[in-house]
This record gives C-alpha cells, structure tokens and sequence, in this order.
C-alpha cells in the first residue's frame, strides 16, 4: 500500500469516520465497488509491530511487561470509588488510561483518560485512537448472532425485534469468513450458528474433562471461536497463518496479523486499490448539513496535533467512529435543521445503550493433573466458549436472555496460583505442581437494551480539542443483576460436575463497560419514531448518512459483537453503493 | 532453633502486636515513635551521600532506591520468600532485589517508597528480637520463622509489618516469574514458540470436527 498526501479539497464519494472493525469494513467494501472513499481516523498511524512485541520474553522488557511506572491504568476499586473524569488522584501521572491499558504492550493504543474526558455514571470506557482502534487488542472472539438474537422480542416479549433475520445476515457472516479467516468447530446449534472455519485448535485436557462433563447435561463447549486466521489468507499479502506461538494470553494484539485486526485485514487492501485515502490524526467534530437540502455534506475534524480546523466535502458520510462515539458525533452535529442533533428526529440517539455484563467467573483445579510434567498449553488464540443454556428450549423464572462464559485453562507464561497462601519452598514447589492444573472461565451476559440507560452531551465539560464531553445515565438492571447471581451458581455447579477442586468463586460484577461491548446507542428498526437507522443502518432523517458500526444493534445478545458490526456492514455497503450508483443517495 | 523446635511467633503478634515492637525498642535503646526519624537498624550502614552539588540524574541516590545494606536485606528477604532449591535457581540468581529496586526507584508512589523503608526497618526490628541478629547475619530457620509470623497474619493489614510483607512477596513474586530463571528453569515454560500444530489434549476420545 502506497500512503501519499490526502487531498482535502475534492469532494469525495464517501467520508468513513473511524478505522476500527466498521470503519475498515466500509472502506473495503465501498472501495470494491469503485466509489472513492475517504478514511478519518482521530488517533496516530503507529509503528504496531513495534508497539505489541507479541514474542518479547518478560525479562527482556525494562518493566518485565507492565505499563512504565509514571503512567498509570484504572483499578477496579478507581472506576468504584471515584467518579469520571478520573482526574484527581493522580496528578503525578505522566498518563493515565483505562483499565486495559496496563501493559507496556498496549499503552499508546488506548488514550490518555484525562485527554479524553467524560462525565455522569461509572464506565469502563476504553477508548482505543489509533489506526485500527480497538480490532488492535481485541479479544479475538469471533460469534455469529441467531433469529434467537435478531427476534428475541418475538420469543419473550421484551424489546424490539432488528429490523432483519439470521438468512438476511447469513450470506455476509460468510463473506467476513472467508475473507479474515475463522477458526472453530462446527457444533450445529441452532441458537449460535457455525461459521465456514479454517482449522480449528484443540482442547486442552482439563478442557476436554469439563466438555465431556457438560454434554451430559445437554451443554456444550467448544473451541474458541477466534477471528484468527490458521490456515493463512491467500488474497491477503499483509497477514500470516497463526503460528500457535502462544503468549496470546497476553493483553495485546497479534505483530504477525494472524488475528484480525482492521488496518491489515481491511485497510491497507483498500488502499491498494487506489480508491482509498486516510487522514489520520482527524477528530471530527461535526458532521456538516447542506441547509437546502438537509444531506449530509461532510465533516468538520480538529487536527489531534496541530489543532488546526479542516472541513472536508463528501456525498455521503458514513459513522463507524464506535457506538459511544457515533452517538456522541450524532448529538454534537446539530444545526437549525436538526436541533437535537443529526439523525435523531426519533429522540433516540444516545438511548437504548446496552453491552454485556460481567464479572460472575470461577476458577477450579483439575486434580489429576496436579504435578504432570509441564505441557504446551497456551499455544493457541484461545481457550474454550460455554455456549449459552439460558432462555433457549426452557424459560427462566428469574430472567430473560442467557449469557455464556470465557475459559482457558493449562500453563501459562506467568502462572497462575501465585496467590496461594505462605512462602518459602513449599509455596515454590506448589506454584511449580499446579501450574497446569488450573482452569477458569468467566460470563458475558446481555445487558437489556433500555431506553433509560443513554448518553447525552456535558454542558459543561470538554476534551482536549474542546469538544464536549458525554455523560453517561447507565447502570445495570434487575435483571443483570439476577442473571449474574446464576452466572456465578451455573459456573460452581459446572466446575463441580466435571470434578474440579473449586478454588475460587466470584461474584462480584465488573464496573459498567468492563466488556468493550458497548452496543446500540441509534438501533436500527423500521419504524423512524422509535429508531434510527433502517435495516440497512441508513439514517431514516439524513438518506446519505450511514451508522455502520455496533450503535446499530437492537439488543446486544451475548455474543461478543465484532463479527456482527462487519457483516451489518458488509450488508450496508454493498446497500450503500448500489443507491449511490442508481443516484439515489 | 531448628524445624522441630519453633517459637510461636503467631501467639507474640496476636497478643499484642506492639508489645514486641515496644520490647524490641528497649533493647535496642531507642524509641520508635517518630518511626521514621529513628534508624533503629543498622544505622551504621546510611549511605546517603548525596552532596546538593551533584545533579540527580548522576548521583547514587538516583541510579539506587536501595542502600547496599537494604539491597543485601531485601536479597535475603527475597530468597526466604523463593529460595533455591533441587529444582532451580531462587530470586537471588533470578536478581529479584535488582528488579524491585528498579520499581521503587522509578515508583510516583511515595506511599510504597516509605512502606519499603519502613517494612525492612521493622523486619530488622523483629529479626532482632527473636533471633538477637539481624536479618542478613540470622540462619535460615531463623529468617523463615520471621517471616511465618507476617505470613500467618497476612490479613491483618492495619499493620505496616504485614502491609509489607504481602508487598513483598507481591514483587518477589513478580520478579521471580518474570526472570528467565522462573520462566525456564523453574516453571519449564514451554509457548512462545513458533508451532506447526499446537499439540492440546492427546486425550483419545475423539473430538468433533
């Protein structure tokens, strides 16, 4: 790929805000069909093999890994005891980030809390700005949704149902297939459907123990499902085959782009196709209105490092700047046409903010492997998923919805059981016999989709490009909280029947936004009163504005989202293209 | 002392914690309170020669957090926490104390900067008591039973004796498995290679695919 000077001044056929999981799907796919696009992206273009250093052994890193100590990454306690923005307290730090953002691997990829405030309930909010966003350090967990998601209404009468159905869906979970590369094991469940996987890792044994255990009880666990590529990408001259090097536990990302991420996966392919410029160090502020006709005309962005204003001209604006950040852009481009902000004659920008919950995990120690010989056990992109159970063929007298749960088990880099209790030789040779024993697993839940729980703009507080701040109004409900008390129940219950020693059990549910799963803040839906895009994330208001990335989900599942935001994109898209070649756009 | 024959370090702290700590005091003449104005150990081994000419960056204070006494306390304390035994290397050869002075040297915290002070002051402080040496010159038996007491009360961390012991380990822990020593010799660790195939469970039963 060939990166030359962006010009400014022509009109372009498509402006894509934001380079994360969405914004490179637009790209790719806009460019594809010819249409020339331009890429905002607010962060920096960084040097990522350098940055993640996914082989770098512990002892050869000054801080053995861990964030450089005059920058500092939010505790659990912090996100609890204080309130946003997280500015006092820590007036010594160089920088200060958010939770995922304590490693020395990580630490340029999300952004500088203080820099980019917010205000109004506790959140977890982790912000990646860089090219590629978030997809950088994802968790690479790669599920498709079902007509159990997309019609969930139609089951249990909460909600709304999407605007479209699984077959609808289908053919572009494919297409993301084929092109990124999934690997995984077919299972045939009707409720979380089989993607076309390339080669699939394997189990570890502990692992093979609790999926032999669980089928008898009519649940299943399979391999994780990982949005990696093991087979290699022939189209794709910019990512290798995963190697099994294993440390992909290690919070960061991938240095051979054997897991997606958007600039090699989608990007930098788009730029070699001629049709794609990117602008990077662009933080929009607003989308521009043509008064006359009431379009969209283009954007407003501050450069992050000159602070220098620009405005640039396009036919059509595509959003993929991230739910919280879309709805933020939304409400921030208001204007006499549009007074309570763009696409938002419905009043439900900023509302029906859902993700999942979790917290709810349980460790346990599988005791026949206690003192084995070590064993390869975290070569691989991932462990195991437990599919969900909850609200499928049954109804759950405490709760709608179901959640399933994240594990891993075996040897790892750094072990686990360090905090087993006292010292000495006895503790060294039982860190030593356990090490391989272990196995843990945590849940993810689907938060309600709830028109109470939104975000809207601070009056008063601004970032650092002095563009106000959002304010969150968002808690978690009832019925996440008593789906969480079965969470951490099931997950005992499980551990038990495979005949794992328990050695812990948590209940305690993470500060909101813990997941990075932040979903629905314009929904989609047929209706234009009680909803903001159409099913093809076409504003109902602005006929050439497109919100492509997860602020168009109904309800969030429990499936963990960035499959889905690429293929509703990939659909949109190719939706996008065709009305703009009719004319129609 | 040997193995069979410990004294019950965990009655002493229970009882009253500051009893001994009022004991120890008397018999090394000093008063404790202001804590940190009095160096009731070793106050021979102060090494701070930091003349106002010399530019931080270049003198001893800035390039150590540790005095070399401090440094061969915090080295003894380590390697009680992770000793050397028949399988590997402990923290000493893993150069623990070289890594936890580096995070307190470049540490912003000035909390955990006088926790250290203070704890190794304290260890020094028990070590007297029980054994009449310090930490450094005491047997092994005699530098386990110490830090048993902290160990059995590791919940009790109102108390700054406590506080930094599970700090301690905290970083010893943290040193040691992170140290080439830990990783491959001690836990054998077997990724962060290049694999054709990851091997799994070479359990037999059959899995779908």
């Amino acid at each position: 790929m060939v990166e030359s000077e962006v010009d400014l001044t022509k009109t372009y056929d498509a402006i894509v805000i934001g380079s994360g999981a969405a914004g490179g799907m637009a790209s790719h796919v806009l460019t594809g069909h010819g249409l020339q696009v331009l890429l905002l992206e607010a962060g920096k273009k960084l040097p990522i093999e350098k940055e993640l250093r996914s082989m770098e052994w512990p002892y050869d890193n000054p801080y053995r890994g861990a964030l450089p100590l005059d920058q500092h990454s939010l505790t659990f306690n912090e996100y609890t005891i204080r309130n946003p923005p997280y500015a006092a307290g820590f007036e010594k730090t160089k920088h200060l980030r958010s939770y995922v953002g304590n490693t020395d691997y990580v630490k340029n990829i999300v952004v500088d809390e203080r820099e980019n405030p917010f205000t109004g309930t506790n959140y977890a909010w982790v912000r990646a700005r860089c090219l590629g966003g978030k997809t950088n350090i994802w968790g690479r967990l790669a599920l498709r949704l079902s007509d159990y998601d997309f019609k969930a209404k139609s089951r249990d009468g909460y909600g709304e149902d999407w605007p479209v159905s699984y077959s609808d869906i289908a053919p572009y979970y494919d297409k993301v297939d084929l092109y990124l590369g999934i690997t995984g094991v077919k299972e045939n469940l009707p409720y979380l459907p089989d993607s076309i996987f390339q080669r699939p890792t394997k189990l570890n044994c502990s692992e093979v123990t609790l999926k032999e255990s669980l089928a008898k009880m009519g649940r299943v666990v399979t391999q994780y499902r990982a949005g990696v590529t093991t087979d290699g990408l022939k189209h794709n001259k910019y990512r290798s085959r995963c190697y099994g090097r294993g440390a992909c536990e290690r919070k960061g990302g991938c240095d051979i782009h054997a897991a997606f991420d958007s600039p090699t996966g989608l990007i930098y392919p788009a730029m070699d196709t001629g049709n794609l410029a990117v602008r990077t160090n662009a933080v929009v502020r607003e989308i521009t209105v043509d008064p006359q006709t009431g379009k969209a005309s283009g954007v407003h962005f501050i450069d992050n490092q000159t602070m220098k204003d620009y405005a640039v001209r396009a036919r059509v604006v595509v959003l993929a700047a991230s739910t919280l950040e879309s709805a933020r852009l939304l409400l921030l481009s208001k204007s006499r046409l549009y007074p309570n902000g763009l696409a938002n004659s419905s009043g439900h920008v900023g509302h029906n903010f859902c993700e999942h919950i979790m917290g709810p995990s349980v460790a346990g120690r599988a005791k026949n492997l206690v003192g084995k010989p070590p064993t390869l056990d975290d070569g691989r992109p991932g462990g195991f998923y437990l599919t969900r159970f909850r609200n499928l063929a049954e109804k759950n007298p405490k709760f709608i919805r179901g959640y399933g749960f994240e594990g891993g088990s075996g040897s790892t880099m750094f072990p686990r059981g360090t905090d087993t209790h006292g010292f000495g030789a006895a503790f060294k040779e039982e860190v030593r016999k356990n090490q391989g024993a272990f196995i843990g697993m945590g849940a993810f839940g689907e938060v309600l989709a709830r028109y109470e729980n939104y975000v809207d703009l601070d009056p008063v507080v601004k970032d650092k490009w002095g563009i106000p701040a959002l304010r969150f109004h968002y808690k978690f409900g009832d019925n996440e909280h008593r789906m969480a008390e079965d969470m951490k129940e099931t997950a005992q219950e499980m551990f038990e029947a495979a005949g794992f020693e328990i050695v812990h059990v948590n209940s305690r549910v993470l500060t909101e936004g813990w997941s990075i799963h932040e979903l629905g803040t314009a929904r989609m839906g047929g209706d234009a009163k009680t909803s903001v895009l159409n099913q093809f994330q076409q504003s109902h208001d602005v006929k050439n504005l497109f919100v492509v990335d997860g602020s168009a989900f109904v309800n969030a599942s429990c499936q963990n989202p960035t499959w889905t935001i690429m293929s509703l994109c990939w659909r949109s898209c190719d939706y996008l293209a065709d009305e703009f070649k009719k004319g129609n756009l | 002392m040997s193995k069979n024959d410990p004294i019950d370090l965990r009655q002493d702290l229970r009882q009253d914690r500051r009893q001994w700590l009022k004991t120890s005091a008397t018999v090394l003449g000093a008063t404790l309170l202001p804590l940190p104005a009095v160096a009731a150990e070793t106050p021979q081994a102060e090494n701070t020669p930091a003349a106002p000419e010399t530019k931080p960056a270049e003198s001893k204070a800035a390039t150590h957090f540790f005095t070399p006494a401090q440094h061969a306390l915090v080295d003894a304390l380590t390697e009680t926490i992770i000793p050397a035994d028949s399988h590997s290397g402990g923290a000493r050869a893993a150069r623990v104390a070289d890594f936890i002075d580096r995070v307190l040297r470049e540490s912003l915290d000035d909390n955990q900067k006088a926790l250290w002070r203070e704890g190794l002051r304290l260890v020094g402080i028990m070590s007297r008591h029980y054994s009449g040496k310090s930490f450094v010159d005491a047997s092994p038996d005699e530098r386990i039973a110490v830090l048993t007491v902290l160990s059995n009360n590791d919940r009790m961390t109102d108390l700054p004796e406590v506080r930094f012991f599970v700090e301690l380990k905290r970083l010893t822990v943290r040193g040691y498995y992170t140290s080439k020593i830990g990783i491959h010799d001690e836990l054998e660790y077997k990724g962060n290679r290049i694999l054709q195939d990851f091997v799994g469970c070479d359990d037999p039963t059959p899995q779908s695919s």
